[in-house]
């Protein structure tokens, strides 16, 4: 072989060699929020940007962001207002909140491998304090429904002028992310590598009836893409809607059969995680990332 | 070459990255069976144990006859745990602690204190380092019982951490055993492996096709959910070993294997051995690794798709069942 050939596959090899990171948490947090759509927070802002992400594909959603910290979660931690620049007054009320202030956040929790740090990340260690406003996270508050007492349910809705990845791009990519799995007597511990698109437009048919949780439904469903017959995953997926947004008041009262057209995006699925991890114990389980689907718009057909 | 997606060189690493997934997963399903075999997990945790509770004791055999093992293994915590009289391969923190408790204070029948489970180490076990041990660990918590309990299940955590170490050490040495023997049986030379990749096209887009369909890392488990109508509730069932599809068998068959060439030259021959340690070493990485990077690279071709090939439509529907 020619030696630009080596050069090449050793490029290659050692840009896919990137490391996986570890995420600790305490199982009692697991239990706690693995069946909900939503969590509450107390979350001092360190760092946050002025404007909202511009609107066009990948990264530029429309969101805002804001890095902080929680005792509730103890975890490096990001923050997103989704349709930003219609829900003005939390996004004022976040322009005006001034470094290390206080705010009350409710909002979707969400664990995604997107932006691995250098560092494995330890539910209740000392939380650095972020020096931008994306820092290295692995847990979100994504979107957020309630911001300092500003009601948010209204911005689960389409993104204007955004382009969702397709069905037939994203799920192929998270059915097949290898993590592993294991638990000591108080933690359970994911392994895994990079993740990555964020917001996937859709279909869903519901493989059963939606169950209603303290804070929204959850419901099994086959994943399609918008234009082809064959779905996207080897089986049916779950699907969190988050109670009182217009995605939830639309899906209650749809029964297996039905579908929807949908905005949605990836976190990990911690009944999953936590019922395989359960098993594994201390021998870590080779699987691939249990997965779940955040809803956070009904597209139209 | 017309630059690294969707190139020649990015084609050939997928399939490079293929074979070597399906020797790993070869490779896992081998240890999994040597394991099972050896019972190497049940022997290596009591090998961990008997350091802990016979450290005087320098012999293996001394101190599985040591006293306080035998009143260990005697007690019914831990003989729940033995099927059929084999050592369990796992034995949880709570358990070994509450059986080492209640050895330290057989005359004290339901919930105890710590001065208690104090006097208990002191009287009930043999002097000598477990003693010693076991009471510098209780002593150094704030003299509660629920503290002493963890720090108990914390010493043994730590030496179950060793254990674990031992084991890895050792299915490490099988791995690379297995590797060999896979790697020389079949021929699987790297370097002719990559050669004929790069020389054949068609062999190339025959790699990269089965790879779009690999078996990927045999999962360990596999979930469950039982009522469709109630995503709450999660089963779980361990999965046996995969094996490779025949399917991809078949495409492994296209570069593998020992086939007369004539050339049986001291510089082939140094070639070919280079060739097996390229993939010796590549197999010993596991098969999550080789699964991981073949689909970075699948994602990095398809990045690079035309898009007559990205507009394909799908086939035909499935309906798969309520399994994740």
């Amino acid at each position: 072989m020619k030696p630009s050939i080596l050069r090449t596959a050793a490029v290659l090899l050692a840009w896919v060699s990137a490391h996986a990171e570890t995420l600790a948490l305490k199982k009692t947090f697991v239990r706690q929020i693995m069946n909900r759509a939503t969590i509450g927070a107390t979350l001092e802002v360190d760092v946050h940007p002025n404007k909202p992400h511009t609107i066009g594909k990948g990264g530029d959603d429309g969101d805002i962001h804001m890095a902080g910290r929680a005792n509730e979660i103890g975890l490096p931690l990001v923050a997103e207002i989704v349709n930003a620049r219609m829900e003005t007054a939390a996004t004022d009320l976040l322009k005006s909140t001034a470094p290390k202030k206080v705010v009350a956040v409710e909002g979707v929790w969400r664990i995604w491998f997107e932006h691995l740090g250098k560092e494995d990340q330890i539910q209740g260690k000392t939380v650095p304090v972020p020096g931008t406003s994306n820092p290295d996270h692995l847990f979100e508050i994504h979107p957020i429904t309630v911001f300092g007492g500003v009601n948010l349910l209204s911005s689960f809705q389409p993104i204007p002028k955004y382009n969702a990845y397709p069905a037939k791009t994203a799920f192929p990519f998270y059915e097949k992310v290898a993590a592993s799995l294991q638990s000591t007597d108080t933690a359970v511990m994911i392994q895994s590598g990079a993740s990555k698109y964020n917001y996937a437009e859709f279909v869903i048919e519901l493989a059963g009836n939606p169950k209603p949780v303290d804070d929204g439904f959850l419901v099994l469903a086959n994943v399609f893409d918008s234009n082809a017959e064959e779905p996207v995953t080897t089986a049916p997926r779950r699907m969190v809607f988050v109670k009182g947004t217009p995605p939830a008041d639309q899906v209650k009262d749809l029964k297996k059969g039905d579908t929807l057209h949908l905005l949605g995006i990836p976190r990990v699925n911690l009944a999953e995680v936590y019922a395989i991890a359960e098993i594994a114990g201390k021998q870590a389980a080779s699987v691939t990332l249990p997965y779940e689907m955040i809803v956070v718009a009904v597209l139209p057909d | 070459m017309t630059g690294l997606l969707g190139s020649t060189v990015l084609e050939v690493a997928i399939g490079v990255a293929f074979v070597y997934l399906l020797l790993a997963i070869f490779c896992t399903t081998a240890n999994e069976y040597i394991a099972a075999i050896l019972k190497s997990r049940g022997a290596l945790l009591k090998q961990g144990i008997l350091k802990l509770l016979a450290p005087d004791q320098p012999a293996p055999q001394a101190a599985a006859q040591d006293p306080v093992v035998t009143r260990f293994y005697s007690h019914p915590l831990i003989k729940a745990l033995m099927r059929e009289g084999s050592h369990p391969s796992y034995l949880p923190a709570r358990t070994f602690a509450k059986t080492i408790m209640d050895m330290a204070t057989p005359g004290t029948p339901g919930s105890i204190t710590f001065e208690e489970l104090e006097n208990g180490i002191k009287k009930d076990l043999p002097p000598g380092s477990l003693q010693t041990t076991l009471l510098a660990v209780i002593q150094s918590t704030n003299h509660k019982i629920e503290d002493a309990q963890k720090a108990i299940e914390a010493w043994y955590d730590d030496a179950m951490d060793r254990v674990t170490g031992w084991y890895k050490r050792k299915t490490q040495v099988w791995t690379l055993i297995v590797a060999a023997i896979l790697t020389v049986a079949t021929n699987a030379d790297t370097l002719h492996i990559a050669r004929h990749l790069w020389l054949e096209p068609s062999l190339r887009s025959q790699f990269a096709e089965a790879a779009k369909n690999s078996p990927g890392p045999v999962p360990a488990m596999s979930v469950n959910y039982p009522d469709p109508n109630d995503p709450t509730k999660v089963e779980v069932t361990a999965n046996k070993p995969g094996t490779a599809s025949d399917q991809a068998a078949d495409t492994l068959g296209l570069v593998l294997g020992w086939k007369d060439t004539g050339d049986n030259s001291a510089g082939t021959w140094l070639q070919r051995i280079a060739g097996w340690l390229l993939t010796i070493l590549a197999v010993s990485l596991g098969a999550p690794f080789w699964f991981d990077v073949l689909n970075r690279f699948m994602n990095l071709r398809s990045a690079g798709k035309s898009p007559e090939e990205k507009g394909k439509p799908a086939a035909k529907r499935k309906m798969p069942p309520v399994t994740a």
